[in-house]
């Protein structure tokens, strides 16, 4: 059905559900990871509840790839998700880091 | 209403701007009730107005509404950013007129006329049949006048006044916005290379600058309503821009997956559409975070008060941020690599995204807009919910999370069987239309859009009667 080019070859019917609900955590896990590190950050959860957040973050990478093998994603489509991974992962550090410099800037 | 409270010429243009959007809002929900009860009984209206009619005034109301909508948020708080009256104010209403009675003769020509020959003359005067943006060529023309006069009003004013972040945002994106409506007006008999222009209206609008908008509204509402420091604000608004942009643009490779362009899109497209959530998890937090960081400070102060001065616009706002990460994020990025899409493409999945996209992505922060300029018209320093912003809330988000839910219900038996199981043939299709599952869907899809419209209801109620309720603080 497909050309090799873009998926080595069809999805299985009853992965297409899997694959539905996956793709649907890698932002949900996803959007948890990002909002559990920002609430750490801005003091509204407590620290030793960080490591939840990159828990995750892992979750997040698992569905991602769960979600590519089910899909049979060719080489490049596997290494963009992987790149989406961690500009996940990168994401709220960056902003907290930029948000935080420039709230001391603001606020001294 | 009497504009006793508004000093602004700007601000009162922006309230007919609100009015209008308002009232073609009904319009879309009306023309989307009749196309969603000729899925469940076709011959509804069959002949007076065939569902391709009644899509059509239902998705070109839709996008008619939501710009009608921005050039009113727009000049409602040009002279807050730039702190002088909105330049070229008589030319705006003028246009506005034009605008508003360009957009009457075309939906009437839309409902009694409906289609022409397949000639230059239905082009020109019925219609160009270009989804979304199916406005006949004289339309066209005419909408590319007051556009270019919005953006003129916009560039003259932001650079006689002070050039805020915001108003910075919204002259390079709205120059974009105007631009980009170009490319969906010219002919070709090709429809690939029809198709490749019409996407960069559709999709770079959508996906680029309504969400760079979205972002400047948004900024714009967090200072107004909580007190938010306008740096931090700004701040986030331009890493937003740098990632809708960065991502956005090229992630209009997943509309050239099947539309005859080369393979190359495959890859662009998967690649920068799985990076579009990013920016919409960032204006998730983005709203969340000032929220947080406002209500702390005046915590830390001991006192237990509220930073929201608009309690109704606030909900909206928030409900943007939820909205756009569902409905944009989650909703598109399940279809959105080219090895799914290939089997979701067009079926009811598309229209599942499309609905809780649309809504959560703009029509929340639009009427989040409009309760602004209510409050400011009648002069309330803090805006409370009355039952009616209650009912109109809830019934509105129910109803159109749960026609989400009945389409995308849909939506996979459409994959499973017109797809996966019978490949894309013609008899796949018509056994997944008959299957249990996909009626049902769209039983529930038409049962909940009757709830959004009586939601919409009580919503024109609410933003008519609101600014007369006793509980507010004047």
């Amino acid at each position: 059905m497909v050309d090799e080019a873009l998926m080595s070859r069809d999805i299985l019917v009853d992965d297409f559900l899997t694959i539905f609900v996956s793709s649907t955590l890698v932002l949900i896990f996803g959007g948890f990871y990002v909002g559990i590190y920002t609430a750490v950050k801005v003091k509204l959860l407590k620290q030793w509840t960080m490591p939840f957040a990159y828990l995750f973050w892992v979750l997040t990478a698992y569905c991602l790839y769960l979600m590519g093998s089910l899909m049979h994603v060719n080489e490049l489509t596997a290494k963009a998700l992987v790149v989406a991974a961690i500009g996940l992962l990168l994401l709220p550090h960056a902003v907290y880091y930029m948000q935080d410099h420039v709230h001391q800037e603001n606020e001294h | 209403m009497a504009n006793s409270y508004l000093k602004s010429e700007s601000k009162k243009l922006a309230t007919w701007y609100f009015t209008v959007a308002a009232t073609l809002f009904g319009a879309q929900l009306l023309f989307g009730l009749v196309a969603a009860a000729q899925y469940v009984i076709p011959g509804f209206l069959f002949e007076i107005l065939d569902f391709s009619v009644a899509r059509m005034l239902h998705i070109n109301a839709l996008v008619v509404w939501m710009v009608f909508a921005m050039f009113g948020s727009v000049y409602w708080l040009l002279p807050d950013e730039t702190g002088i009256e909105t330049v070229g104010i008589n030319l705006g209403k003028l246009l506005f007129w034009i605008f508003t009675a360009a957009v009457t003769v075309v939906v009437l020509v839309y409902i009694f006329i409906q289609v022409g020959a397949a000639d230059e003359t239905s082009i020109w005067f019925i219609h160009e049949g270009r989804e979304y943006i199916e406005a006949p060529r004289w339309a066209d023309l005419g909408i590319t006048v007051v556009a270019l006069g919005f953006v003129a009003n916009l560039f003259m004013t932001g650079m006689k006044g002070n050039r805020s972040g915001i108003v910075t945002v919204l002259m390079a994106d709205m120059i974009a916005f105007a631009g980009l409506y170009l490319t969906g007006m010219f002919y070709t008999d090709n429809i690939t290379v029809d198709q490749f222009w019409w996407w960069w209206v559709i999709h770079l609008w959508v996906e680029a600058t309504w969400e760079v908008f979205v972002g400047a509204i948004a900024a714009y509402g967090l200072i107004t309503m909580i007190g938010a420091h306008r740096k931090v604000v700004e701040m986030w608004l331009w890493i937003e821009v740098t990632m809708l942009f960065g991502s956005g643009i090229l992630g209009m490779g997943h509309h050239y997956f099947w539309i005859g362009t080369p393979e190359y899109w495959w890859e662009i497209g998967a690649l920068f559409s799985a990076l579009e959530p990013l920016p919409l998890v960032a204006m998730f937090i983005h709203v969340l975070y000032d929220w947080g960081k406002m209500q702390g400070e005046e915590d830390a102060k001991g006192q237990e008060i509220s930073v929201i001065t608009n309690k109704p616009a606030f909900t909206w706002f928030v409900l943007n941020a939820f909205g756009n990460f569902l409905g944009a994020g989650i909703w598109g990025f399940f279809h959105t690599l080219p090895q799914v899409n290939l089997y979701t493409h067009g079926t009811q999945f598309t229209s599942a995204h499309g609905h809780l996209a649309f809504f959560g992505a703009y029509a929340t922060i639009l009427v989040g807009m409009m309760y602004i300029a209510v409050q400011g018209k009648n002069g309330i320093k803090v805006l409370n919910n009355t039952k009616s912003t209650i009912w109109a809330t809830s019934m509105i988000v129910g109803g159109v999370v749960g026609m989400t839910v009945a389409l995308t219900i849909a939506g996979y038996s459409d994959v499973i069987i017109s797809r996966a199981q019978m490949g894309a043939t013609w008899a796949g299709y018509f056994d997944a239309q008959a299957t249990t599952w996909l009626v049902q869907g769209m039983v529930w899809r038409l049962l909940m859009g009757v709830v959004t419209f009586v939601g919409f209801i009580f919503l024109a109620k609410d933003l008519l009667t609101i600014g007369k309720s006793a509980n507010h603080v004047r």
